[in-house]
């Protein structure tokens, strides 16, 4: 994190866009919503480091 | 109907020494006997400072152990031109004499409750674990010179070392191996010390910590991050791998007295071996000034490496949750390893500045500086940077396995500091910083 | 004196970009812009751009070997100003000879990754990022190579005009550093703050956000190591010096059964199971039908991120980065581990 200026928080270190523990399609479900959250955040601009979550 | 009181046979239970021990006194007695010299013999004796050792005797501690194929011991002492490569771990003798089996509790037999009674401590010496080339452990590399460049980098250059080379049958598994060094090596540490039973100590310590409140005294704590990822890769408390444990309260005195030992074998010089939680400068200090300088309240035990954000700041939350509930104003955080932990590390630094807990925070840097970092570690205790360069060594002798992953242990090239056991560890016991230049 | 100069293919009139896989070589006295240097070079080393981007450790070998030979009182390596894989090159060849006891100087643009690769081992001396600073570049690697040759001592880096080396070097202090952590905190809960590091400065500041992702075209890019089954290329798992590119032309999802990872960082079982965990196209290729993003870029860019040297990380970006701006990608997702 140190040095980068959008950060999107991923699920976890093994699995940063995808969570074993859900059903396929909602896994599929999370995957959409993480890219469309980066592309929002591609879209906005930011001043310094600034770290997004996933979710809320 | 009875009176159900009267008819439950009250006994008065007198359990054995050392087991289930009732504790009235919350004393930890340390017995220290000064070794001066530690030479090969007949028997394995403790006679005035001098420790005999019968090696063969010794050699036989890993005969019923599965997945090793041999074990055998060497003598390496201070200013020999000697490097001992390879090193998994080092341990100091220490031993229960009420009961031995419960020294380093959980691992010899007897669970009892660590920090509490008597221990005896050979002083001024190691037992070192090393291995040869095992097809169940990445390159390790581990080292500790005893003379050369590399000699003040290394903390057990100035003790009288027994070396235990082990040697790893090939069909057995990673956590077999592991396991069974960890228990040989222990054996011997723990005999090693027992030979100083009935004998009078150099010197005699009480470690007491009183209640702890009152007066103008700050009360501070310690956040101790481990690392349990699977064999080889763990850390062990009370005889077990702490791999997903939620943050936990323990007594400074209970490390000190072989309750935490160490399961990890990368990257030597950033790690925790067994020696520095049995020695750690930083809790015998806090002891030392609680009552006089401040109150020590305890030490939360968090891990690192943890693998998810969510995780991460769980353990960061929970860890300065315990440091604010034990009425800690200020917590010493220590870090394990590098890489991830680090975040881990600075996670819990801002959790706790969070809830009012000021930190210091012990971690080591890179030719990079500062792996991660928040605004809240305003005040940080580098202790060293691992990727420095030593000029490379041609000892005499090299003892302890000799992997062939790894550059031959006298070869000319230069050695990142990383790969001195101990040199960074983060605990803090090592005299080294860093400048800017 | 003996000065020994470092330069590419280019600077020693062999042939610009296509002849940037040119092995190490070896010729007697200054060639290019040695000859400005007003030192007498008894010997220009030097070797392809590309072929020591590839073939580091061969390279390495062989000019090293050549440097030992020579054992010259100074290395002089470049300029390079902003030339990113000429610049990486002289960095990491003035640190080793540096690492070996032969002080070197070196010049390139502050930006270049060459000045990570240095790692403050040499002195690198700023410049433009083009050809064009050459001239007053010269004078001043020479002076201080002058300075470095004679055992001279050097001054600091806005008195001799050198870049801050921020050397993290190792110290035997009074005190462990557990005493000096409590001692810390008990000035710091007194209100006297102290601390022995602070973060490092390297920051880039955020570009502008782009108008409209679905008038866009986006890349995807990863550390996390994902290549097609079998690892064809041989992408390495740890401490990798190499990035790939792989096409995703008909490429709608990032199957199991034709991708995987390698690297060696983690437990790579649930990102087997399946690579869009890392990854995500199949979530940008659903976003890319519904409009919502304009193109995904033809290719996603691959590496092994862990254990990789700084230097070597910000060379790969660079490069990577390049290319993507060539190709029209206006944003990239990168993912990590």
């Amino acid at each position: 994190m140190v040095g980068a200026n959008r950060v999107l928080r991923g699920v976890s270190i093994t699995h940063p866009t995808g969570d074993p523990a859900l059903s396929v399609g909602d896994e599929l479900e999370l995957r959409r919503r993480m890219v469309d959250r980066a592309l929002n955040m591609l879209s906005t601009p930011v001043e310094s480091r600034t770290v997004w979550e996933a979710e809320g | 109907m009875g009176d159900a009181a009267s008819s439950v046979e009250r006994r008065d239970r007198r359990p054995a020494s050392g087991e289930g021990e009732l504790i009235v006194d919350r004393t930890l007695s340390v017995a220290s006997y000064r070794v001066r010299d530690l030479v090969a013999g007949d028997a394995t004796r403790w006679e005035d400072g001098a420790l005999h050792v019968d090696l063969a005797g010794v050699e036989r501690a890993a005969d019923e152990l599965p997945g090793l194929r041999s074990m055998t011991a060497a003598i390496v002492q201070p200013g020999e031109s000697t490097r001992i490569a390879s090193v998994l771990d080092v341990v100091e003798p220490t031993v229960k004499p009420a009961n031995p089996r419960t020294t380093f509790s959980g691992h010899l037999g007897t669970l009892g409750v660590a920090g509490v009674g008597v221990s005896n401590r050979l002083d001024g010496m190691a037992v070192v674990s090393t291995i040869g080339p095992a097809e169940q452990l990445d390159r390790v590399e581990g080292l500790i010179d005893m003379g050369g460049p590399g000699a003040p980098l290394s903390y057990w250059s100035r003790t009288c070392n027994l070396v235990l080379s082990f040697d790893a049958d090939p069909a057995a598994t990673l956590a077999e191996v592991d396991r069974s060094i960890r228990i040989a090596t222990l054996t011997v540490a723990r005999d090693l010390a027992a030979t100083t039973v009935d004998h009078a100590p150099d010197e005699s310590e009480s470690l007491e910590l009183g209640p702890a409140d009152g007066g103008d005294l700050p009360s501070l704590c310690v956040v101790m991050q481990v690392a349990s990822e699977g064999p080889g890769v763990d850390t062990l408390i009370y005889g077990a791998p702490v791999i997903g444990i939620m943050p936990v309260v323990m007594d400074a005195r209970e490390i000190l007295d072989g309750a935490i030992v160490s399961g990890a074998y990368d990257h030597a010089s950033v790690r925790n071996p067994t020696y520095f939680y049995q020695r750690s400068r930083l809790l015998r200090e806090l002891i030392a000034g609680h009552g006089s300088r401040w109150w020590l309240k305890g030490v939360v035990v968090t891990l690192g490496y943890l693998n998810g954000g969510f995780e991460k700041q769980r353990a960061a939350v929970l860890a300065a949750k315990l440091a604010a509930q034990l009425g800690a104003q200020g917590a010493v955080l220590t870090t394990f390893s590098s890489g991830n932990s680090h975040t881990d590390t600075m996670l819990t630094c801002r959790a706790c500045e969070e809830l009012g807990v000021r930190t210091a925070v012990l971690i080591v840097e890179s030719n990079g500086g500062l792996t991660d970092f928040v605004p809240e570690a305003d005040c940080i205790v580098s202790v060293g940077n691992e990727d420095e360069l030593i000029e490379g060594w041609h000892p005499d002798r090299t003892v302890g396995g000799r992997d062939p992953r790894v550059a031959p242990a006298d070869d000319d090239a230069p050695v990142p500091l990383r790969d001195y056991l101990g040199a960074n560890c983060q605990l803090g016991d090592m005299p080294i910083g860093v400048e800017e230049s | 004196m003996t000065v020994v100069h470092y330069i590419n293919q280019f600077f020693a009139g062999m042939g610009g970009e296509e002849k940037a896989d040119t092995p190490p070589f070896r010729l007697d006295g200054a060639t290019g812009p040695g000859r400005g240097l007003g030192l007498e070079v008894a010997t220009t080393i030097g070797c392809g751009d590309d072929y020591f981007a590839e073939h580091e450790d061969e390279a390495l070998s062989a000019l090293l070997a050549w440097l030992e030979e020579a054992r010259p009182s100074v290395l002089v390596c470049g300029p390079a100003f902003g030339s990113g894989r000429y610049g990486y090159a002289c960095g990491v060849v003035a640190r080793e000879a540096a690492h070996r006891g032969i002080p070197a100087v070196t010049a390139m643009h502050q930006d270049n990754p060459g000045v990570l690769a240095a790692d403050g081992a040499p002195y690198v001396i700023p410049t433009g990022t083009s050809v064009t600073s050459m001239r007053e570049t010269l004078p001043k690697m020479a002076e201080l190579a002058g300075k470095l040759s004679r055992a001279e001592a050097v001054g600091g880096p806005d008195e001799e005009g050198y870049l801050p080396r921020h050397v993290r070097r190792n110290t035997i202090r009074d005190e462990p550093g557990a005493s000096r952590a409590i001692d810390l905190l008990l000035r710091k809960l007194a209100g006297d703050v102290r601390t022995e590091a602070k973060p490092p400065g390297d920051f880039v500041a955020p570009p502008p956000p782009i108008a409209d992702p679905a008038a866009a075209t986006i890349a995807l890019v990863t550390e996390a190591g994902c290549v097609p089954q079998g690892n064809p290329d041989h992408l390495p798992s740890r401490r990798s010096f190499t990035w790939l590119r792989y096409s995703l032309d008909g490429v709608t999802s990032l199957s199991a059964d034709r991708y995987e990872t390698v690297h060696g960082g983690f437990d790579t079982a649930a990102a087997n199971q399946d690579p869009n965990r890392l990854v995500p196209l199949d979530a940008a290729r659903e976003l890319e039908r519904d409009g919502r993003i304009g193109r995904l870029h033809d290719f996603f860019y691959t590496t092994s991120g862990v254990n990789t040297p700084v230097a070597v990380a910000a060379k790969m970006g660079q490069e990577i980065a390049e290319e993507l701006v060539s190709s029209g990608v206006q944003a990239v997702i990168l993912t990590g581990t």
